[in-house]
């Protein structure tokens, strides 16, 4: 990820939050197999890193993927959990969750590669389930996106959840 | 002292729901249970060097454990002896000392209390250092790389605390280099008591088919296809359930250890070439667990997916509520390529975004908070299937159960949380090591389950 770099044009940051919140619309409106055929890249890597509490003097570094994640999906691995919610036998979901995705703080430039932008976002998921169950899971999204045309597709998030402890019963959701 | 005579009523195979919810029985349950049995604390790998330590629960209490300088490990209560702050906030490091953050007391990593920021302004020089080290966990050993800890130092060494369980462990956790956990472990909560999950996984066959039928129909493989589609063998032909002396238990299906792997050739090809070292060190049967599926659990608190390399810890939190902890468990001789691969596929099926594993949460939450009516409370639960047919075996150590699904492992695990619950002391216990299957199931209860020979060489 760029840390900083040539901050694109007004109107492509635009898109690019536009594509975002299409991408929140579809998760709300359980739109799974659109926003994965539509919105994310073939060779996609979708990781979300297992991440310690670690003492600031500690030099070990940063997990990789190679560390594992509580998602390191590849496209079919994407594939997978939608088909999995699309047998209609996923009894946690039925009745289904509600789940919104607040996101914020684009920010949005171009990457090393042509065609690529390096974009950093905040979300807040919010997930209310049955009658008064609610929980709130907040943190930043890397993603690095590739621009087809007028369209935008996810080559790779990294997903930074703010809490060690999931304060959540599972993370069967799309960040 | 909460009355526990009523809770457990071993004859008809029901349970009182108070076991789920009272806050009596929980604290109750700190004191004979979780006070008294080796707890699971980690894995050698995850500490190799002198000075890492890592931090974890025994029950409610904060613990860290710690490699020494001479490669032994002990563990401490995560507690200043000086006005109780905890000493260390890190899930893992490599130190020479844990500082508390209230008034700078260093513990050293054997635990005792080596500095004390102007002990001789103010402490004049009479503070007892010797005796103000962090308070140590009494036990602490370790089985097959495989650490416990236990606060009671009159239990029975770790090795008879697993005792027949050990055998059945030794078949994969002796293999292939022995076993390791990899990978820091995910944390999530669950809002249900600690031993929704434990009996699930010491014994829970029935629900696999239904509760996680989404995930295993976009598997596929032997458990997608085999249930419901009218081709399956006889259920007693498919696996065993064991319970032990101490509660750990497990359930076996034979021959699918690989089934909730997506692309399980590598894998199989490892288990392939290590079989016959299971063998000729176990015999057959020990083959027979070896390439199977397990879901198990140790008593109390502690289950595994052997075959789905699958490590949890819950870790209770109040009556209501856990915390799970999960790592991926492997043999030490596989490549690291492997060991990656097979982590993927942990982490796909039973991480915190697993494909199973969310399946089963909510049913776990569901079952602990229905109890939170007083009236629904008052009622009992039903752990009977496969009672009657379920005993000693010939060949096979414990009590053996014919078909994986069933609840002999359930049955097991709630004799025993009985057993610990009236239990006065460990001797109360001990002395019904020789005996309790016959207290249990009557004198001459005898497995249905067939001898090795007649259960898979017949054809």
């Amino acid at each position: 990820m760029a840390e900083q770099g040539v901050l694109v044009t007004l109107e492509l940051a635009y898109q690019v939050e536009q594509f975002y919140n299409r991408e929140a619309r579809l998760m709300n409106q359980r739109q799974h197999r659109q926003w994965l055929e539509s919105m994310v890249h073939p060779d996609v890597h979708y990781w979300l890193p297992i991440t310690e509490v670690r003492f600031t003097r500690d030099k070990r570094p940063a997990p990789t993927p190679d560390d594992g994640g509580i998602f390191n999906d590849s496209y079919s691995d994407l594939d997978d959990r939608v088909k999995r919610l699309e047998t209609g036998m996923v009894w946690m979901e039925d009745p289904p969750s509600k789940i919104r995705h607040l996101i914020s703080n684009v920010e949005v430039f171009h990457a090393d590669q042509e065609q690529q932008l390096s974009v950093y976002s905040n979300f807040h998921i919010y997930r209310n389930r049955r009658q008064r169950e609610e929980t709130n899971l907040i943190g930043g999204r890397e993603d690095i996106l590739v621009r087809e045309g007028d369209e935008f597709k996810i080559l790779k998030r990294k997903i930074n959840l703010d809490m060690r402890v999931v304060l959540d019963k599972n993370l069967y959701i799309f960040f | 002292m909460v009355n526990v005579d009523s809770l457990i009523d071993l004859d008809k195979a029901v349970q009182s729901k108070q076991v789920f919810w009272d806050q009596d029985i929980y604290d109750q349950e700190m004191e004979n249970i979780f006070g008294r049995s080796w707890l699971f604390l980690t894995h050698e790998s995850q500490i190799p060097e002198p000075g890492d330590f890592f931090t974890t629960f025994m029950g409610e209490d904060p613990i860290i454990v710690a490699r020494q300088k001479d490669g032994s490990v002990k563990a401490f209560i995560n507690s200043c002896t000086h006005r109780g702050n905890q000493v260390c906030h890190a899930d893992s490091g490599n130190t020479r000392s844990f500082v508390c953050s209230y008034h700078g007391w260093a513990f050293g990593v054997d635990g005792s209390l080596a500095g004390v920021p102007l002990e001789t302004e103010v402490y004049y020089n009479k503070l007892d250092k010797d005796s103000m080290g962090l308070r140590e966990v009494a036990l602490v050993d370790d089985y097959r790389g495989f650490i416990f800890g236990c606060f009671d130092e009159k239990a029975p060494p770790l090795a008879e605390w697993l005792g027949e369980m050990a055998w059945y462990m030794d078949s994969w956790a002796d293999t292939g280099g022995g076993a390791e956990l990899i990978g820091t472990p995910m944390k999530t909560i669950l809002k249900c008591n600690w031993k929704v999950p434990t009996e699930n996984f010491v014994g829970d066959g029935y629900h696999i088919t239904w509760t996680h039928v989404a995930a295993l129909q976009v598997i596929g493989g032997p458990l997608g296809s085999a249930f419901g589609a009218g081709d399956m063998p006889p259920l007693d032909d498919m696996g065993a359930q064991i319970t032990t002396r101490h509660g750990h238990g497990f359930g076996v299906i034979w021959d699918v250890g690989h089934a909730i792997h997506r692309n399980p050739q590598n894998y199989v090809e490892f288990q392939q070439q290590t079989l016959p070292e299971v063998i000729e060190k176990q015999g057959e049967w020990a083959g027979k667990m070896y390439t199977g599926h397990w879901n198990a659990s140790l008593f109390p608190n502690c289950s595994f997916l052997y075959g789905t390399n699958t490590f949890k810890v819950w870790h209770p939190k109040g009556p209501h509520e856990i915390e799970v902890w999960t790592w991926t468990l492997v043999q030490k001789n596989m490549s690291p390529e492997l060991k990656r691969e097979i982590q993927k596929e942990a982490i796909m099926s039973f991480g915190t975004a697993g494909t199973l594993e969310s399946d089963d949460g909510e049913n776990m939450e569901t079952c602990t908070r229905t109890n939170r009516g007083f009236q629904t409370r008052k009622g009992t639960m039903n752990a009977s299937m496969g009672l009657g047919v379920e005993g000693r075996h010939p060949e096979l150590p414990g009590v053996v159960g014919s078909n994986f699904i069933g609840e002999t492992s359930y049955r097991g695990f709630y004799r025993f949380w009985d057993e610990m619950m009236r239990a006065s002391d460990w001797d109360d216990v001990i002395k019904n090591d020789n005996t309790w299957v016959d207290q249990w199931l009557g004198e001459g209860a005898v497995s249905k389950l067939p001898t090795v020979d007649a259960a898979f060489k017949a054809a």
